[in-house]
């Protein structure tokens, strides 16, 4: 809405992370006999669709789902949205949001990405629904809490660094308090780097790598699942985002031997490679049977009932973010399951249907939080988030 | 968003306007200095960008860039008539720009400010010649450092509100902007003093 393409743009990342404390505007130089250049970290808030949704998971990320208040109207939520797209930019590019009370806490090149959605009940408000965002219904094995379900908008922080994520959703969900309250937080960790650096896909709590079945960012196959391409023309390069907290049982997981585990998932631990192949990304190979002629990816595994192959092609984009929940002695494990689709109806909610109804992990893991939102496009130097909804 | 325009409702601004009489409004706007300072880093941008930033932003004679403008509430203020703006100017061009005046629909009257020592006490006065945004540089209106004040508010300004402001400069831009309206909670002992004694 005011003057851009920011600074970043003009100087680069090493002008916005320079740090002269002078008033009005002091000139600092530029530092040419600076020893090393840090990597840059920093994630433009730019682009065709909100960066951090093809983007690798990050490390720390936190999620709040606020309630409209009564009094908010699309005129309102043009304005919230209008403040967060500024408060999105400049905690990008490691300035202090507008207003910052703590201006210090935010750094750059920390990675810090900010992804907003709008839950079901704002389009009430708005119009121009996406087809199938809906709440998703109950499965016969969720043990939903109202305390981790539904929300009227979502805001994810990422970032290399919890403090910066901690800081960028206290200035986020402050900004926000003239229009919304919070409904539920979840904060989440995930490793998505090897020892060796390079990427990898990770490991969720069981110990198993998970989201190897993902299609590959940049691929066609990618596009056509997770970006919406009809439907209503706002949401053109927008997604959906399931959000499901999923508590795991690990006292009992840790009782089962490692075959146990490994015929549950279809994969082996040690490589996230499927029981019929030797690397992660090998095909599964659905027919193999061993020498008793029982099935060595199982009925019941869950590598299985997900893969494309056996739900008519529909795929998703599997992301996660493991949780701890500590109550005094006790601690809850789980996984923040996160999906993207491009249409919730009709891409997720049959594979859930089909895991809900035989995947061996029910008897470890139970949902117990349930959301979904529309994921605007993203937007650029000149524009705001959602602006062709709510314009 | 970029136009141009002749005419302000605001007064000229001129050197001699000096202190206004306004350090007895000061309250509003110096939080501590100590407490402001820090919003003001991230100053860069020296000669050895300008090239590139030149070629990168236009051809010709780039204008500001205004980014993290905002407006604190007036709600809860002793006195909701008058607040200010607070913004960061960039200039990516290579000769000097100054922001010359403000104007708001909402605001009977808009200046430039700067915060200044006059015997012995900081005053905030009108800026003699407008606020410079030095050839590839930033300029940081901030609390506790020049501003743009807004004065004679029809109504109080609360936060989620969005104000107008239209900005003048020197290079003949001019530029509508929508600013929202945020707390500032540092400033609210000023509102409200506390009844704990500050530390000494």
């Amino acid at each position: 809405m005011t003057g851009r393409p920011s600074r970043r743009q003009l100087f680069g990342v090493a002008g916005a992370a320079a740090v002269g404390a002078a008033a009005g505007g002091a000139i600092v130089a530029v530092d040419n006999e600076a020893p090393q250049q840090p990597p840059v970290r920093a994630i433009s808030p730019y682009g065709e669709h909100q960066p951090a949704i093809a983007g690798p998971t990050p490390e720390h990320a936190e999620l709040v789902a606020l309630n409209l208040l009564p009094e908010t109207d699309k005129a309102a939520l043009g304005r919230l949205m209008r403040l967060w797209s500024d408060d999105i930019v400049a905690l990008a590019d490691g300035r202090p949001a507008p207003g910052d009370s703590t201006p210090e806490l935010a750094v750059a090149n920390v990675a810090l990405t900010t992804t907003v959605g709008l839950g079901p009940r704002v389009f009430e408000l708005t119009g121009h629904k996406p087809p199938g965002l809906d709440d998703l219904p109950v499965m016969r094995h969720d043990r939903l809490e109202p305390a981790w379900s539904g929300g009227d908008l979502l805001v994810m922080v990422g970032a290399d660094d919890a403090v910066s994520v901690v800081h960028a959703v206290r200035r986020l969900v402050a900004d926000a308090k003239p229009f919304a309250t919070p409904l539920w937080r979840q904060t989440g960790f995930w490793n998505s780097t090897g020892a060796d650096g390079r990427p990898v896909t990770g490991r969720n709590l069981f110990g198993q790598v998970d989201g190897t079945g993902n299609p590959a960012v940049g691929t066609p196959d990618f596009d056509h699942t997770v970006w919406s391409s009809d439907g209503p023309e706002w949401f053109r390069r927008g997604t959906t985002l399931v959000v499901r907290r999923i508590r795991m049982n690990l006292d009992a997981w840790d009782e089962l031997t490692r075959s146990e585990q490994e015929r549950a998932v279809g994969r082996t631990l040690s490589t996230g490679a499927p029981l019929t192949g030797s690397a992660e990304h090998d095909e599964l190979d659905l027919q193999a049977r061993d020498a008793d002629g029982r099935l060595v990816i199982a009925e019941n595994s869950h590598a299985r009932l997900s893969h494309h192959s056996v739900n008519d092609g529909r795929r998703i984009f599997r992301k996660g973010l493991n949780y701890v929940q500590d109550n005094g002695p006790t601690r809850e494990s789980g996984l923040i399951f996160l999906s993207h689709q491009a249409d919730v109806a009709g891409q997720f909610l049959p594979l859930l249907a089909r895991l809900d109804a035989a995947d061996a992990l029910n008897d470890w893991t139970t949902t117990i939080g349930s959301a979904v939102f529309a994921l605007p496009p993203g937007f650029q130097a000149d524009s705001w988030l959602a602006h062709e909804l709510l314009s | 968003m970029i136009r141009d325009t002749a005419g302000t409702a605001c007064r000229r601004n001129s050197p001699d306007v000096g202190d206004v009489g306004l350090s007895v409004k000061l309250t509003l706007l110096t939080a501590a200095l100590a407490v402001a300072l820090p919003v003001l880093l991230s100053s860069c941008g020296s000669s050895d960008s300008a090239g590139p930033a030149t070629t990168q932003a236009a051809a010709s004679t780039p204008s500001i860039l205004i980014e993290d403008a905002w407006v604190r509430a007036t709600v809860g203020a002793k006195d909701t008539t008058m607040t200010a703006a607070f913004m960061s100017l960039t200039n990516p061009g290579d000769a000097d720009i100054r922001l010359t005046s403000a104007t708001s629909p909402l605001a009977g009257m808009v200046q430039l400010h700067e915060m200044a020592m006059k015997d012995g006490t900081m005053v905030m006065r009108e800026k003699p010649g407008g606020v410079n945004v030095p050839a590839a540089s930033h300029t940081h209106l901030s609390p506790g450092g020049d501003h743009v004040m807004l004065m004679g508010l029809e109504q109080p300004l609360k936060p989620g509100d969005e104000v107008p402001l239209t900005l003048e400069f020197s290079d003949g831009t001019s530029r509508d902007l929508t600013v929202p309206v945020k707390v500032f909670t540092e400033e609210e002992e000023h509102y409200h003093p506390s009844e704990t004694p500050a530390a000494k």
